[in-house]
């Protein structure tokens, strides 16, 4: 009898241990459907690596994935986060490619006092005038990699620049960053239409204006056309041609032996020497065929530290998990991210080459850093 | 009191003619109560966002459904009058009242400009001329960059006095009186002069010229009336979104409030808001469903939705209220039929 | 802004307006003789592209992909007429409407299942990647002049056939008065279906030829399709003459008025204006000229009825 109370009470007591371990929920929203999918479907590869290296736990609690297609649509952004905090009851939402659909869920999201982590958005009024205690950035603020081109291109020398990019805000505040650290020549600013697919008139007047350099904004299949139809156009020898966010990833496989030679800026390669990196990108390749781009990395580092984050705090709570978030030191693809007073990363920026690698697969290679531990410009507007 | 009295009788008499279009209302109305039991509080949500695309295609639909006029440029109205609120907020207008007064101004104003230039041509020039003019719209608003260009504004729920909008029932039965109202408005319309008038117009404008009467005029007046529900539309969008871009106002989202009517069934006062109650729970529903089914497809959903669409067209004439009224009608063709012998 | 600038430019919108043309030229004839509103037109340009890249890909040929393409596009837009289109004659215009923009979604989702969802990579064929001197010391690409000359033998092609052919003037019959056409017993279900498909490949072939220069992607037609709308308006529902005019002018106002317009602006206004409204107006201003052609020409430059 007395055997077989000690042991109903020891398998009471491992029950009841077990019956407290909490497990923790992750909603992440990106785009899987429509265009620009491609894209979220790296950063979905990406979280799901990222769990099976963390072995389904994250901080040493079971943790479960719910991702959201947003769409590309706000209201439809909205709508989701709204169900994942309500319905699905998330103790994270993170994810969020586009800058208008963050903007859409920020106040809604850190209102409600669920963490929001930022795969890749970083509009300036996050960073600034409009931050939040409970949003957390682990990508970048928009300006900070244009910033970088900028300090580049005028610590290089070069006397002359042809700037491009499309008319919209992002395009806009891409290249009012890169004009922050640039104090050149500029000998034209040019405000393409979004969505636009032939470049050949604004190519025709960017070889009559004779710019040494030409720095360009094009994500996504803009980027694609507009690399493309450079080439074709042989205006390698006119101009050299400088990028941000229009050759990575995503856009390489399209342009192939097309994109070699061109520059551009980023806080990330898939050649940065670090541990969690290089198993990132071999562990990426091995899986999915081909080279993750920045987005893939960035969402990568978002699991990272969310299990950081719980790990450290030792609960899944909002307040503790950023508390612990905004002291930085956090491990990721980038080393060890240091973190500024408004929750954005504070990082390098380095300087990339495309080249292609030992199996003729055209990739990035880093060739420079351009800023090391590169602070965003909008942190003394926030006061939490 | 016999005007009261008359305005009951004639509004119990279209209710009773009217009974989906009122069933739904009444509908959304106990909504929340289910949710609130069955602890599903996000479904709310879904709803207002449902309420407010059908109260917009309904505004639309009497000009497009009623009056034959193929608009594709009425998102600009909702996005007008979204961008109503987040303007006003920021040069520090927040009163809600003054939001929709403003809002509904503003549209009916754009919307007598518009209309009176695009109404002189007709057919698919007038679907080409109204699509010009949200382009235009929607390109002027990317461009300004103090409300944020495409990026776009985040809104705060405005002051209504009493009515705290972030208690999400208030805002619920808000948006619900509103639906209500222009329900009623537009019962009252098509039933009047100037709906029966307005119907005529489409199937046969020269008679109506015939008739000594000017058919622009009416064309016009309609057009400014479903230009003011868009607005107010917008509005509640803005203050359920707490978000206004110019997304809002792009060809693609007028398209959608035509396949909603269309969807619902042209014409018909519950056409609109059945088609939004269906295409938003098919937007929710075909990805879990196919995620479930061929969960590697599960994005593609849209390859379900578009054949879907093309068999509404071939099979469902006159759309779901079509296919409802025909059933109902060969129920009663059989007892009908059954007394006979 | 010197000679050779505006020379190179009006090249470029003239190969911006022979695209155009392509697709503009079966959308007059299907909305003008078969009074049917076609939004998945640019399906056809984006099916084109997607066969002219995936057999190119295959085969290591430009050319033979591309003519192997042209009756691929061919047979897709005889399909579609024969198992849906032809359904959709009698209903109203915005069930048309309804219908056709499902076949859109049903189209881009398809090419994505089958090919992915990241762009198809094409590129120019090594004959025509180098350079013309269209002027001494003006180099343009030979490709997009052999766009631009293609895009004109097409143009004369399809101008012959309207006009002294028999089926080309059963086309004429057809854009002038569809029923007095079908009174004459011309087998108005056949012909349907070869205008159907003619325009199909005519759009197909835009395709293929815009699959080098830009991404060949899923929805890479739609823009096309709304500013083919525009140019048959402009046009003239029905006409192919007007279609080549207004094709030819919308792509040099679109071209010209987007690298011109912010340098003429600053005439006018302080630079800081002209460079943030240019590009917004730039934007608008085929939808302006559309705008303004309606209000004096309210059925077009070259309407076929009447």
């Amino acid at each position: 009898m007395k055997k077989f109370m000690t042991i109903c009470a020891i398998s009471a007591a491992m029950t009841a241990g077990t019956a407290f371990a909490e497990s923790v929920k992750i909603g992440y929203m990106t785009t899987l459907s429509g265009g620009a999918g491609i894209i979220g479907k790296q950063m979905q590869n990406a979280v799901n690596l990222a769990m099976e290296h963390k072995g389904g736990k994250l901080g040493g609690m079971d943790a479960e994935v719910i991702f959201a297609d947003d769409q590309r649509k706000p209201d439809v952004a909205k709508q989701l986060a709204n169900r994942l905090m309500k319905s699905d009851r998330v103790d994270v939402v993170a994810g969020v490619i586009w800058s208008n659909l963050l903007m859409a869920i920020h106040k809604p999201v850190t209102r409600n006092g669920t963490l929001l982590i930022s795969s890749n958005a970083g509009p300036s009024p996050i960073a600034g005038s409009q931050c939040n205690k409970n949003f957390v950035s682990m990508s970048w603020q928009n300006d900070q990699t244009p910033e970088g081109m900028g300090k580049h291109m005028q610590d290089a020398g070069i006397k002359s620049v042809y700037l491009m990019a499309p008319n919209y805000q992002a395009g806009k505040d891409m290249l009012a960053g890169f004009k922050r650290y640039y104090k050149g020549t500029i000998k034209g600013e040019v405000y393409t239409k979004l969505g636009q697919s032939d470049f050949q008139a604004e190519l025709s007047a960017l070889r009559a204006a004779g710019a040494d350099a030409t720095m360009i904004f094009q994500p996504g299949g803009m980027g694609i056309n507009f690399v493309k139809q450079w080439k074709q156009a042989g205006m390698d020898s006119v101009s050299k041609l400088y990028t941000v966010f229009s050759v990575d990833g995503v856009s390489l496989p399209a342009l192939k032996d097309a994109a070699i030679g061109i520059l551009g800026t980023q806080t990330w390669s898939p050649d940065l020497d670090n541990a969690i990196n290089k198993k990132f990108v071999a562990d990426y390749k091995a899986k999915f065929g081909g080279y993750p781009s920045f987005y893939a990395a960035q969402a990568y580092d978002t699991i990272l530290a969310i299990d950081h984050a719980i790990a450290k705090s030792g609960s899944k709570d909002t307040g503790k998990m950023r508390a612990v978030l905004a002291a930085g030191n956090i491990p990721t693809t980038r080393g060890n991210l240091k973190m500024n007073t408004n929750q954005f990363p504070i990082q390098n920026i380095y300087l990339r080459e495309a080249v292609k690698d030992a199996d003729g697969v055209v990739t990035t290679k880093v060739t420079g850093t351009v800023f090391t531990d590169h602070a965003d410009s909008y942190a003394k507007q926030c006061k939490f | 009191m016999s005007g009261l009295s008359q305005f009951l009788a004639l509004a119990s008499d279209g209710i009773k003619a009217n009974r989906l279009l009122w069933l739904l209302i009444g509908g959304f109305a106990v909504f929340p109560i289910f949710t609130h039991f069955a602890d599903l509080p996000f479904w709310n949500d879904v709803a207002m966002r449902i309420m407010l695309l059908g109260m917009a295609a309904m505004g639309l639909n009497l000009v497009l459904g009623y009056g034959g006029m193929v608009s594709f440029g009425h998102a600009a109205f909702i996005g007008i009058g979204a961008y109503c609120v987040g303007i006003g907020e920021f040069y520090g207008l927040t009163n809600g009242w003054a939001h929709i007064l403003l809002g509904m101004i503003v549209c009916g104003l754009m919307g007598l400009m518009i209309g009176y230039l695009a109404l002189r041509t007709s057919g698919i020039y007038f679907i080409m001329i109204t699509l010009a003019f949200a382009q235009m719209l929607f390109f002027l608003f990317v461009s300004l960059e103090q409300f944020g260009g495409d990026d776009g504004m985040s809104i705060d729920r405005a002051e209504f006095g009493l009515i705290d909008l972030y208690d999400p029932l208030r805002l619920y039965f808000l948006i619900w009186v509103a639906l209500a109202l222009v329900g009623l408005g537009l019962m009252f319309i098509v039933r009047s002069r100037f709906g029966v008038t307005l119907r005529a117009i489409k199937s046969n404008e020269s008679r109506i010229e015939a008739m000594g009467l000017e058919p622009l005029r009416f064309k016009i007046t309609g057009y400014v009336i479903s230009a003011v529900i868009c607005g107010l539309a917008g509005v509640l969008f803005a203050n359920w979104q707490e978000y206004v871009s110019p997304d809002i106002m792009h060809w693609t989202r007028s398209g959608e409030l035509m396949i909603i009517i269309i969807l619902g069934g042209l014409g018909t006062l519950a056409g609109p808001l059945l088609g939004a109650i269906v295409f938003l729970l098919l937007e929710e529903s075909l990805p879990m469903l196919l995620g479930a089914v061929a969960p590697a497809y599960a994005e593609n959903w849209m390859i379900l939705f578009g054949p879907l669409l093309i068999m509404v067209v071939l099979f469902g004439r006159g759309g779901l209220v079509g296919l409802i009224a025909t059933r109902n009608q060969s129920t009663s063709n059989q007892k009908r039929g059954k007394a006979g012998q | 802004m010197t000679f050779t600038l505006i020379l190179e430019q009006t090249f470029n919108g003239l190969q911006a307006g022979v695209t155009l043309f392509l697709v503009a030229a079966g959308l007059t004839l299907i909305l003008g003789i078969m009074d049917f509103v076609f939004l998945a037109h640019g399906s056809q340009v984006m099916i084109g592209a997607y066969a002219a890249a995936a057999i190119t890909q295959a085969s290591g040929n430009f050319y033979l992909g591309v003519l192997l393409a042209i009756p691929v596009t061919f047979a897709s837009g005889y399909l579609l007429e024969f198992l849906i289109i032809r359904h959709l004659y009698r209903r109203d215009h915005m069930e048309q409407v309804l219908a056709t923009f499902g076949l859109i979604l049903f189209f881009n989702e398809a090419i994505r299942v089958s090919f992915g969802p990241a762009a198809l990579f094409s590129d120019l064929p090594h004959s025509l990647s180098g350079f013309v001197e269209i002027l001494p010391a003006t180099p343009y690409p030979a490709y997009r002049l052999g766009v631009i000359i293609v895009g004109l033998l097409c143009a004369v092609g399809i101008h012959l056939l309207v006009s002294r052919t028999r089926i080309g003037a059963m086309v004429r019959a057809g854009a002038n008065n569809p029923e007095m056409t079908a009174a004459l017993g011309i087998n108005i279900k056949t012909l349907f279906r070869l205008i159907f498909a003619t325009g199909a490949c005519l759009a197909g072939v835009a395709g293929m030829m815009l699959g080098p220069l830009t991404a060949v992607q899923s929805g890479m037609g739609e823009p096309l399709l709304i500013l083919s709308l525009v140019v048959i308006i402009i046009g003239g529902i029905g006409s192919v003459r007007g279609a080549f005019v207004a094709a030819i002018i919308v792509g040099l106002v679109d071209t010209l008025g987007r690298v011109f317009l912010p340098s003429i602006l600053r005439l006018f206004v302080e630079q800081a204006t002209a460079d943030g409204a240019g590009p917004a107006l730039a934007s608008m201003l085929v939808y302006i000229l559309m705008a303004v052609v309606l209000i004096f020409r309210p059925t077009g430059l070259f309407p076929a009825k009447g």
